[in-house]
């Protein structure tokens, strides 16, 4: 049973919260730039391997950059929007898409030039968990890691909810043509997206990085769960996008569990196909999502 | 497939065609996993092979006085990425043979794909799964690294006679590793050893918790992982150890770079993991041999390490197909194996590393010639295989790198 939790359920809650923190950009994207965001992952890679940086830099811990990290990698997907995104804001939506694809390849390769393929990590050796109640082990980096995604959710909340900005964004979420008329600045709204979508993103790859480690392709691997939390939550809407994180995540670790028998359902390496089979079915069957109807 | 064979052959014929000028450079493809989750262990191989080169050209160079060139391929330790890399030096680069590649994975999806359809010669220092002998080969594709079925029962008996009977097995889902893998179940059952659970997992994936957790389950003594050090190796390590399931491990040459010790700390480590590996030596079991003297000597002096994993295997398949393709008399593709046998197996006079000159004039005097490398006899067998090698036996040393135990 605390097997059940300790390898179950607590890693698949602090991996569901890392999920949801990216599928909020990928959700975001969707919603007010109408495009599905292939660089999303990269942007996540750039966020593990800037901080890595400053790590090797300073030898401090590397939550302590969480925020430089936040707004650095923003900054650069501003450039990259600048670059990219912007002479291309009124093409087709498949345009952008494979526009986003090329970024995608791009910023890879750059990372790989600039930092090297080898795995790395923030800090050397092993970090033992708390151990309670004799068997229930929680490691300090889980709880750091859950209690700064939640607050980085409920800041998003407060954003979306309360701001003049959070409000714009929602608007042309709905209908940009109505925003547009209404004198809503849609460049500064398309801005505040990619600042919020990218420092979110840029926090998840830091959490997985600290929770495991930092390798160039880490992002990417993410890409598909993260896709999957967004559509789970229909598209746009980042409430639903962070419980599709959740739900994705838990479902991947406990696909895993013995639930029958003592053999583990699914076999651990069939983990990955367990955020797509979900993609597929709510494809099929709940396109607009587990809340239909409820936008934002 | 087809358009490769008839890519090899219009080759051949261009190769054929361009033996009539004398002194050419002669290129062989020199692939290998440069980039990639080995690519820590590949740069002293490299400059193993390089060594070899270097001799080659110093003596007199190749055919007559041509330059011995090796063209680099990043075969990415990745069928996909070898594929790419075989296709580049056979088909544009032309070169007459390939060294490398360097895992086996990549060594069987490269051998498929490109060089057995294009009639190159493969030969690999450091592919050892047991599947590449049963390739079919047209007797194409050969290897100066022993079959890991040596390996694994080497490991196995080791880990018995350290008292260990009880072991849960994981290895990464690629030829090296599930050959490994396999092996090492069916040699510790012969044993008598007991296998408490035995799981393949997928590379590169953030975390193997509940992986762990289910093996740990069976009441394993130890956890055997055979892994590339940068795939999964040193994530399964630290899982293991921060969630306490195991802390006794043992595993292979893949797992055997020092980023390991760096990632997790020599302390951690020290005490609770046996790795094995190849140990270089040449004649009977009375310390290293001539061979291998040679070459570590010439190793050294050039700046590095020679008891660093493969190097001398290395050198061993740089300076081989220099001599098959020298016994060949042309840079003929078709003529490559079997010069190949010629100069590797007995009988013949005696060549050790760095005897290029030597080498040179016995085959332009029409004698036959025996090379005994640095990293073992290397007599193909029917399979383009060597005999088995010894193995030591590694763990982390008071130092903080990888160092033989007793």
């Amino acid at each position: 049973m605390m097997d059940f939790v300790n390898f179950h359920l607590i890693p698949g809650v602090v991996l569901g919260s890392i999920y949801a923190l990216g599928a909020i950009g990928v959700t975001l994207t969707f919603g007010i730039l109408r495009f599905a965001n292939f660089a999303h992952g990269e942007t996540m890679t750039l966020g593990a391997y800037l901080t890595l940086t400053l790590v090797l830099l300073t030898g401090w811990h590397a939550l302590l950059f969480l925020p430089v990290a936040l707004a650095l990698t923003a900054l650069l997907v501003l450039a990259m929007d600048r670059m990219f995104f912007r002479p291309l804001r009124h093409a087709p939506s498949i345009i952008l898409v494979i526009a986003s694809f090329g970024l995608m390849l791009m910023v890879r390769s750059l990372v790989q030039v600039i930092w090297g393929t080898e795995l790395q990590g923030f800090s050397k050796g092993i970090t033992l968990p708390w151990v309670l109640f004799d068997s229930l082990r929680v490691f300090p980096k889980h709880v750091v890691i859950l209690t700064a995604a939640i607050a980085l959710m409920v800041a998003v909340h407060v954003l979306l909810r309360h701001t003049r900005t959070g409000k714009a964004m929602r608007a042309m979420s709905d209908s940009p043509e109505l925003a547009r008329l209404t004198g809503i600045d849609t460049e500064r709204v398309v801005r505040a997206t990619w600042i919020v979508g990218a420092g979110l993103a840029a926090a998840a790859g830091i959490f997985l990085a600290y929770d495991s480690h930092v390798e160039t392709l880490m992002g990417f691997k993410m890409l598909l769960p993260v896709f999957a939390s967004a559509l789970l939550g229909g598209l746009g809407r980042p409430y639903g996008a962070m419980a599709g994180g959740l739900v994705i995540g838990v479902v991947e670790e406990l696909s895993t569990y013995a639930w029958i028998g003592s053999e583990p359902l699914l076999p651990p390496g069939y983990k990955a196909g367990v955020a797509f089979a979900i993609m597929v079915a709510i494809l099929i069957w709940r396109p607009s999502g587990l809340f239909r109807g409820r936008v934002f | 497939m087809k358009y490769g064979k008839l890519l090899g052959a219009a080759a051949a014929l261009l190769a054929a065609g361009s033996t009539v000028a004398l002194a050419a450079d002669v290129k062989v493809g020199s692939a290998a996993g440069i980039t990639g989750p080995i690519e820590g262990l590949v740069p002293p191989i490299l400059a193993g092979r390089d060594l070899a080169a270097a001799h080659v050209n110093e003596q007199g160079g190749i055919l007559g006085g041509g330059t011995y060139v090796l063209v680099p391929g990043d075969s990415q330790c990745n069928p996909k990425a070898a594929v790419d890399a075989g296709t580049k030096l056979v088909n544009v680069e032309q070169v007459v043979a390939v060294i490398g590649p360097s895992c086996s994975g990549a060594t069987n999806g490269m051998v498929q794909s490109v060089n057995i359809p294009a009639g190159v010669v493969t030969l690999s220092d450091s592919a050892t799964a047991p599947m590449i002998s049963f390739l079919e080969d047209n007797d194409l594709v050969f290897r100066a690294a022993p079959s890991d079925g040596y390996q694994s029962s080497a490991l196995a008996q080791h880990v018995w006679d350290q008292g260990l009977r009880k072991i849960a097995v994981t290895y990464a889902n690629d030829d090296y590793n599930a050959g490994l893998g396999e092996a090492f179940v069916a040699a510790f059952e012969h044993i008598g050893g007991t296998i408490a659970g035995k799981q393949a997992h997928e590379p590169d994936r953030q975390s193997y918790r509940s992986e762990l957790a289910t093996l740990a389950g069976g009441g394993a003594e130890a956890l055997a992982v055979f892994a590339y050090y940068g795939g999964s190796g040193i994530t399964i390590l630290r899982n293991s150890l921060e969630n306490a399931l195991f802390d006794q491990f043992l595993g292979a040459d893949g797992m055997m770079d020092n980023s390991v010790i760096e990632q997790l700390g020599a302390d951690t480590l020290r005490g609770k993991i046996t790795l094995s590996q190849p140990a270089p030596q040449a004649e009977g079991d009375s310390g290293p041999g001539e061979s291998y003297t040679a070459f570590a000597e010439a190793f050294k002096a050039a700046g590095h390490d020679p008891e660093a994993p493969y190097v001398a295997h290395g050198y061993d398949v740089a300076f081989l197909m220099a001599l098959a393709i020298e016994k060949a008399g042309a840079a003929d593709r078709s003529k490559i194996s079997a010069a190949l046998r010629e100069v590797a197996n007995a009988p013949g006079m005696v060549i050790r590393p760095g005897e290029w000159a030597k080498a040179r004039e016995a085959i332009a005097a029409g004698e036959d010639v025996n090379y005994e490398g640095a990293s073992g006899d290397i007599e193909f067998d029917e399979n383009g295989d060597v005999a088995g090698a010894t193995y030591s036996f590694n763990g982390v040393g008071d130092d903080g790198t990888w160092t033989p135990m007793q």
